[in-house]
């Protein structure tokens, strides 16, 4: 190269550099506490944690938002020391992976801020004895019926299955019972329980690795009598699918849904009461317990390194854990609050209808046991296949039954050692 | 003007576009090793030197026309096969994700317990007489009260310290709470420092305001690389497969794990493991008789068309702008709609045609609802092709052979379809190899299913070799990347071997050499 050359090359290299100096990114300050969102409770928290800036004196609070659910799971999924947050508002399910791959650190709370919640939402953050996080908000579903179709609430299974069948032609019902929200296996937990079974059985507020949790004749029995026809067809009542499940309800075409507390709003912009209850049982006064899990303010290993856990922790206590906080928060999010007390506020009738549903058939969500283990399978998959097989492929109930409480039974003995 | 007048503004518009490219590339550099990305790094740094020295010399004028694309080459082809290469050589699933570092380090904060009581104390942080931190810890219910940094731990009566109307102390001799403005700054040490209690016991701060009484159980020694339970006695060993585990009890192992160097193994397992193998093969002839299916009908349709189409018929504009409009539809819609009307209960096939097939919930019917969505995607594609082949082949031939008393038949099959074979060959080749990678189609249409796990089932019966691969790698709650880099790899070659074979057979490099 000649001087000329030279001189150009440096000239490049000076234009470079100035360039990527000017524009390289600056290391967050320590100061600040990073919290990622999705885009829904992204924006309420940023309106609800800016509005009283002083939740943890001495740090900041950014909220990061992003464009989906799924789009929050992917960047968990690829955080880094260097990119990850310092707390996660996610999903329970995603407590014992992540913190199998190292990415949650463990968190102990004062009895005065466990009392604000009940025991089971703990159930929901916890892996191997050691909690990740507070709970925020109750995910649930909870039956809704049509009161242009069905006039009073029923009381039993057999009431809603009478309904369908008198009303079939007549009214040109598509299905009886339909899963609207949540999917054929965690909305549908209700359902299954309704019919006597489930994915694991409470004892005392732990699990019972004990009982079977389900008995196969029983629940091949009750699937028999109110799912299937005389040559053992599904007669349409419950479909095996979700799909156009939302749709055909709104459009009265089902009397009766299991819907979600995150899609209410659609239900009362069509005009429909919130006249939520859990899915009725066999006999009249039972009912099916549906999951109750909650989303969880998980605290994250990034924080440590960045210099902000007890910062990080501080504001898991003061704003996600406290009373003040989720009032805040729920007034905004509309969603039915983990917290005691912030149950207590002036809540939507929605918030009141999941919540006292799910009080009255509650049973914790604990993905230890539902995400299944090695040699056997996740509850989220076997569920849907269950029903395919009796209500699709005309399979036998009972034989069905059998091989999901067997592999319920593996999961429930993996699972209960990492509880 | 005078640069512009000289006829030189190319080459300042060259420094200009080589300074702005150097710029991006040097803070690309920068953050990647920040972010620990050695290698990233090192092929940017390479970039940026080949950049400089092929734009600015004249060392070689046929490089500066192949560097952008060998550059790409190497960053978007060669560098994640062979990532994914040494991917599938390592124990890298849920659980055996960070380094061993950082799993040793994660073990052992995890391994500390509470005593049986919970015992936790009301907390102010600060400094003690020394300057060091410490604690000034309350015990409401026992009514103890003491300072401890990481070394002493000095106790107090209450009538010696300052007590707000909770009963929690505020102040003690020689001690100095923190001001807030100094609490991000002493974060780290308050969270990090084992606040003395006794010889057994130590306080972790959760918080600034919670102190809890703790005590180490399992403790790494480094010259061993186990880990010892201090109660039990239980030793923990490097399990040559990213765990501690339990050496009279290999089936106990600690967590997190880590990603650890297993060589072979996923491919042996490939092979040897029944878990493993039954369901890749299943998945592997589905995959092979899906692409030739789809060529097939595709093909077949496609051709068909267009010989409709080659003959003068009222209204082929029309119909030609008709054929083609799935093909200009964005095909995730397609996918979408057509899974909506092949839904059993409420989708329109079903009403149309008064039946109740559970089109998804049934592997036969899910494999032809695959296969007819795919035609209906691909067949436009195939008439554009075959339409511009017909014509390429001249009529002379066949109106020869007509002159010869060839049956319309015996001119399609002796010369038409030879000929257009000749021609689209290649393109068959190109669309098994595309269709063998279909992921879009299985993932939006059927996820891969139906398939029953209550009968030991792992893959979908619609599940193909790619759609499998991102179930094992992301699809499920314990995922196994390492595994599924394997599977990929294994992709790579046949779809290699198959792009290979269809180049060499379509003589297409011929013209290069």
């Amino acid at each position: 190269m000649n001087k000329k050359r030279f001189g150009l090359t440096g000239v490049v290299a000076v234009i470079a550099l100035a360039f990527s100096t000017l524009v390289a990114p600056s290391a967050s300050a320590a100061t600040e506490i990073v919290v990622w969102a999705d885009e829904n409770r992204g924006p309420n928290l940023t309106k609800v944690i800016e509005a009283k800036g002083d939740w943890v004196s001495g740090y900041t609070v950014k909220v990061v938002t992003f464009s989906s659910f799924d789009a929050l799971k992917t960047a968990v999924d690829n955080a880094t020391d260097l990119t990850g947050p310092d707390i996660i508002v996610g999903a329970n399910d995603w407590v014992a992976t992540s913190a199998k791959n190292g990415k949650l650190a463990p968190i102990t709370l004062s009895s005065a801020v466990k009392k604000r919640f009940t025991e089971n939402n703990f159930f929901d953050l916890s892996y191997q004895g050691k909690l990740y996080g507070v709970p925020l908000d109750i995910n649930n579903v909870a039956m809704i019926y049509n009161e242009n179709l069905v006039k009073k609430a029923p009381k039993k299974l057999g009431d809603m299955v009478d309904y369908y069948n008198a009303n079939k032609e007549k009214k040109k019902l598509v299905a009886g019972l339909c899963i609207a929200g949540g999917g054929t296996s965690w909305g549908a937990h209700s359902v299954l329980s309704a019919l006597g079974g489930s994915a694991y059985r409470m004892k005392n507020g732990a699990v019972d690795s004990v009982v079977d949790p389900i008995n196969p004749k029983e629940l091949a029995k009750n699937i028999s009598k109110y799912f299937l026809d005389a040559k053992g067809k599904s007669t349409g009542f419950f479909p095996a699918s979700d799909a156009g499940c939302k749709d055909n309800f709104l459009a009265g075409k089902v009397p009766f849904a299991v819907i979600g507390n995150w899609e209410w709003k659609d239900y009362v912009y069509k005009g429909f009461k919130m006249n939520l209850m859990p899915v009725p049982g066999i006999k009249a006064g039972t009912y099916g317990q549906m999951f109750g899990s909650v989303s969880g303010a998980l605290l994250t290993t990034y924080a440590a390194k960045r210099g902000v856990e007890a910062g990080a922790k501080d504001l898991l206590v003061n704003f996600f854990a406290s009373t003040e906080g989720a009032i805040r928060y729920q007034s905004v999010e509309l969603r039915p609050p983990a917290e005691k007390n912030a149950q207590k506020a002036d809540l939507t009738a929605a918030q009141v209808g999941f919540g006292k549903a799910g009080s009255i058939a509650g049973i914790p969500q604990i993905g230890a046991i539902l995400n299944g283990t090695a040699g056997s399978k996740s509850y989220w998959d076997l569920l849907p296949a269950f029903w395919t097989a009796v209500l699709v492929d005309g399979k036998d109930p009972k034989s069905e039954a059998t091989k999901l409480n067997g592999f319920f039974k593996l999961n429930i003995a993996a699972g209960v050692k990492d509880l | 003007m005078k640069l512009l007048y000289r006829g030189k503004v190319t080459k300042t518009a060259k420094y200009l576009v080589v300074a702005f490219v150097s710029a991006i590339l040097a803070l690309l550099i920068q953050s990647a090793f920040a972010q620990g990305e050695y290698e990233i790094a090192a092929f940017l740094a390479i970039a940026l030197v080949s950049i400089v020295i092929v734009y600015l010399t004249d060392i070689s004028i046929p490089f500066k026309f192949l560097l952008p694309g060998m550059l790409f080459l190497f960053a978007f082809v060669i560098g994640p096969i062979v990532y994914t290469l040494v991917m599938s050589t390592f124990q890298y699933q849920t659980g055996n994700y960070i380094s061993k570092d950082d799993a040793i380090s994660r073990i052992q904060l995890l391994g500390v317990e509470a005593d049986e009581a919970g015992t936790s104390f009301d907390v102010v942080v600060g400094r003690d007489s020394a300057g060091k931190v410490a604690i000034l810890a309350s015990d409401i219910l026992t009514q103890s009260y003491f300072v401890a940094n990481k070394e002493v731990k000095r106790d107090f009566l209450s009538t010696d310290i300052t007590l707000n109307s909770d009963g929690i102390a505020t102040a003690a001799p020689g001690f100095t709470p923190i001001l807030d403005s100094e609490r991000s700054t002493l974060d780290f040490e308050v969270s990090s420092t084992r606040f003395r209690y006794s010889d057994e016991y130590f306080i972790l701060m959760e918080g600034s305001a919670l102190g809890v009484l703790k005590r180490q159980v399992l403790t790494y020694q480094k010259d061993k690389d186990v880990f010892v339970n201090l109660l039990d006695g239980r030793t923990f060993a490097d399990n040559g497969k990213g765990n501690y585990a339990d050496v009279n009890d290999p089936s106990q192992i600690l967590q997190p794990g880590w990603r650890s160097p297993i060589w072979f193994s996923h491919y042996i397992d490939l092979f040897t493991d029944s878990e493993v193998r039954k369901p890749l093969i299943r998945v592997f002839i589905w995959t092979i008789i899906f692409a030739s299916l789809t060529v097939l009908t595709q093909f077949s349709l496609g051709l068909l068309l267009a010989l409709a189409m080659n003959r003068p018929i009222r209204g082929r504009r029309i119909y030609r702008s008709i054929f083609i409009l799935p093909y200009a539809m964005p095909s995730i819609m397609s996918i979408l709609i057509w899974g909506g009307m092949f839904d059993t209960e409420f989708g329109a096939i079903n009403n149309l045609f008064g039946t109740d097939i559970a089109w998804f919930q049934n592997a036969l019917f899910a494999r032809a609802a695959v296969i007819i969505v795919n035609l209906w995607l691909g067949f436009p594609y195939f008439y554009l092709i075959c339409s511009g082949a017909l014509q390429a082949i001249p009529t002379e031939l066949s109106e020869a052979a007509a002159i010869d008393g060839a049956t319309p038949r015996q001119i399609f099959s002796k010369i038409t379809l030879p000929l257009l074979l000749q021609i689209v060959a290649p393109l068959l080749v190109a669309s098994f190899a595309f269709n063998f990678n279909n992921f879009n189609l299985i993932y939006l249409l059927t996820g891969g299913g139906p398939s029953s796990p209550l009968d030991g089932d792992i893959a979908g019966a619609t599940d193909i070799l790619i759609s499998y691969t991102y179930k094992i790698a992301f699809g499920t709650n314990i995922q196994n990347l390492g595994l599924a880099s394997a599977i990929s790899v294994i992709i790579f070659i046949i779809i290699a071997s198959i792009s290979l074979y269809g180049v060499r057979k379509s003589k297409v490099l011929d013209t290069f050499v």
